[in-house]
């Protein structure tokens, strides 16, 4: 018995070295880093196999990811813990949840309805009252704010065409009327100042997007360097021969068709 | 003997300065006035944990000094310093909270004391002991300890303009309902909505399949649940054409309750031998993994048409600019304003906000349905009314310095 806990100890300590942070790891990653993010680039010229390589471990790693998150925060200490500690209350939400994973099984598939009445009934519960706080008193509210405290013209100008806006808007959703006459023109207005706003969304989210895009640019420039072996320029280099190559020889045979999955 | 004396006359000079500050100190103790009237009571209205603690004001001789409230459990010795504040803030007036859940009184301060995070919130009601501490420079005064138990309430008086709101909205939605079924709804031609045949019959045509994207939204979302309700008519025409129908999914609730719609539209048009349970499937749900898959699915596959319905975030042109490049008819609906302008650019159809929730009405016709596009134009009527009143409301109130008037309407129409 000693003879085993003392090699078990013993592939333990060896294990959990493996994971320890060393500069060989960091080059590692780095590697790793570059790859996968040129692999997942690739797709701007074509789909190919590297392309389907990374595409994969990325689905099956935010699945593990999220597995182990689902295990640790919400299972451990919302079941697990409560259970351990006496509080068998968690067992009606438990089995609600639970009832769910019968679809897999088509004979008993009938319980999964009482746990999606449960949470249709429940979302609906929650949602309608905040709808009427967000889509009514928020938006009345934000709407008559800029009169408050007027004390100029101008102040009234400016809280008279965010109102004046916000109601050509609203005639444009009218569904029940037909828009024709004033109720055209109206909605007409409100189309404008729709996409106004539509226009400067874009330009602010595609501001995030290109930040994003810096940092991926910002780490394969990082990895470029002689201290990750110039993880970069090799895994660019190799993909651009794959594709000289492909379009040289293989995409010949199938007459550059792409096959069909 | 003359060092001695000296010694003497030091010490005592020095005891009687001591003793002439320790009478200053005393006076300045004296100077503060005591708190008085001072209640605590269970905050009203609230989810537990809070206590509403109120006092007659100290005046002006306690400018500049500020209140500490200190709680204590009884079960436990020692007091907690759980807030502080200068003396004159925190009158009754000012508290948050609207004219018809809060009457205050005129020189009398208020202030809700959150107890949670020295206390925890237990499921049922506590009693706790509160005392509030005046200080200024190095004086103070306390208040006795005054018990109060508190806990979570039923009812939240502050919210009752949003129960107005909704019942009124729901006696509206059956009068509507009533009527649509006696005399039938007008619905304005929705474009996106009208092109559906169109891409459906393409595909059709094509011989070609179809993607139909629920977003990352869950079953909680209203967008989703406007999706459900448009894949459900997507699926009936899908199945009287015999076409091919894939619907990859984010969340494996909404994957299930659009299992169940598919079905029942192949049911409906007498077509189960086409249902399959595959149509719908589960592809991931970490955002971009799924937008990573589906986006090569879409490119591997050359659908003939996508609809991308429901609630989307960062994923959104990821999707529809993939299914622009296969050439597919695209069709796009999501409540995401961020969102929608890359719709715009990528999609041939795009659904704006609430023509997403008019979709399920618009496209069965049922009067139901119908009705309730209705309860959504009077909201919206409603609204413009209300933000038409309370600018005039408010302008005439700041017009004629009228506080109580601007007051009265904005507690009116305030989220609390």
């Amino acid at each position: 018995m000693e003879f085993l806990q003392y090699h078990f100890l013993a592939f333990w300590a060896w294990f959990v070295g493996l994971f320890t942070v060393t500069p060989g790891w960091m080059t590692f990653g780095g590697w790793v880093a570059a790859g996968l993010t040129i692999c997942l680039f690739s797709f701007l010229y074509k789909d190919n196999p590297f392309f389907k390589v990374a595409e994969h471990l990325y689905l099956g790693a935010g699945m593990g990811w999220l597995f182990q998150v689902y295990l640790f925060q919400t299972w451990k200490p919302k079941v697990f813990i409560p259970l351990m500690e006496g509080q068998f209350s968690v067992i009606i939400p438990t089995l609600l949840g639970l009832s769910l994973v019968t679809q897999f099984f088509p004979r008993i598939s009938w319980i999964s309805r009482y746990g999606f009445t449960f949470i249709m009934g429940y979302g609906s519960g929650l949602v309608i009252p905040m709808e009427i706080s967000t889509n009514f008193l928020r938006q009345i509210g934000g709407s008559i704010s800029p009169f408050i405290g007027a004390t100029g013209p101008w102040d009234l100008f400016n809280g008279a065409l965010v109102a004046f806006g916000f109601i050509c808007v609203l005639f444009y959703f009218f569904f029940s009327v037909e828009h024709k006459g004033a109720v055209k023109k109206a909605s007409n207005v409100g189309i404008y100042f729709l996409m106004l706003y539509f226009g400067a969304a874009f330009g602010n989210t595609v501001m995030g997007r290109f930040s994003l895009l810096y940092g991926r640019f910002d780490d394969l420039y990082k990895y470029s360097d002689a201290s990750y072996f110039y993880a970069t320029h090799v895994v660019l280099g190799l993909l651009i021969a794959y594709f000289v190559l492909d379009k040289l020889f293989l995409s010949k045979k199938d007459g550059g068709q792409e096959p069909a999955h | 003997m003359t060092n001695n004396k000296l010694t003497f006359l030091f010490l005592a000079a020095a005891i009687a300065a001591a003793g002439t500050g320790t009478a200053d100190a005393a006076e300045k103790k004296a100077a503060l006035p005591p708190l008085t009237g001072f209640t605590a009571a269970d905050m009203p209205g609230d989810a537990g944990g809070a206590a509403l603690l109120r006092w007659n004001s100290p005046g002006e001789a306690a400018e500049g000094a500020v209140i500490e409230v200190h709680a204590s459990d009884p079960a436990k010795p020692g007091w907690v310093k759980i807030k502080e504040f200068p003396a004159a803030g925190n009158l009754e007036k000012d508290m948050d909270m609207p004219f018809w859940a809060w009457r205050p009184v005129p020189g009398r301060h208020a202030v809700t004391a959150d107890t949670t995070s020295s206390f925890g919130r237990p499921a049922a009601a506590q009693e706790l002991e509160f005392k509030l501490r005046l200080v200024k420079g190095g004086s103070s005064v306390e208040t006795e300890p005054v018990k109060a138990s508190i806990g979570g309430n039923w009812f939240n008086a502050s919210r009752l303009n949003n129960l107005v709101l909704m019942l009124t909205i729901i006696i509206v939605f059956f009068w509507t309902v009533s009527h649509a079924k006696r005399k039938g709804l007008f619905i304005r031609r929705i474009a996106g909505l009208d092109a559906i045949d169109e891409a459906i019959g393409r595909a059709t045509e094509m011989g070609r399949p179809i993607f139909y994207s629920t977003g990352i939204g869950p079953m909680s979302l209203v967008p989703t649940i406007a999706s459900t309700s448009i894949l459900g008519e997507v699926a009936r025409k899908v199945a009287q054409y015999d076409t091919s129908l894939k619907v990859p999914h984010f969340d494996p609730i909404v994957m299930t309750v659009c299992k169940e719609v598919v079905k029942q539209s192949y049911l409906e048009m007498e077509r189960p031998d086409s249902y399959r349970d595959d149509i719908n499937f589960f592809v991931s749900q970490d955002q971009f993994s799924y937008a990573a898959s589906v986006d090569a699915m879409i490119h591997r596959e050359k659908p003939a048409a996508c609809f991308f319905i429901g609630h989307f975030m960062a994923e959104s042109l990821l999707l529809a600019e993939v299914g622009a490049t296969t050439g597919a008819i695209q069709i796009a609906g999501t409540e995401q304003e961020s969102q929608l302008p890359f719709f715009f650019t990528s999609c041939d159809y795009t659904l704006i906000g609430e023509e997403l929730y008019a979709a399920g009405a618009y496209l069965s016709k049922e009067p139901m349905l119908t009705s309730t596009l209705k309860v959504q134009d009077f909201g919206k009527a409603f609204v413009m009314l209300a933000v038409v009143a309370g600018a005039i409301l408010i302008a005439a109130g700041a017009m004629f310095d009228l506080d109580s008037l601007s007051k009265v309407v904005t507690q009116l129409f305030k989220a609390y």
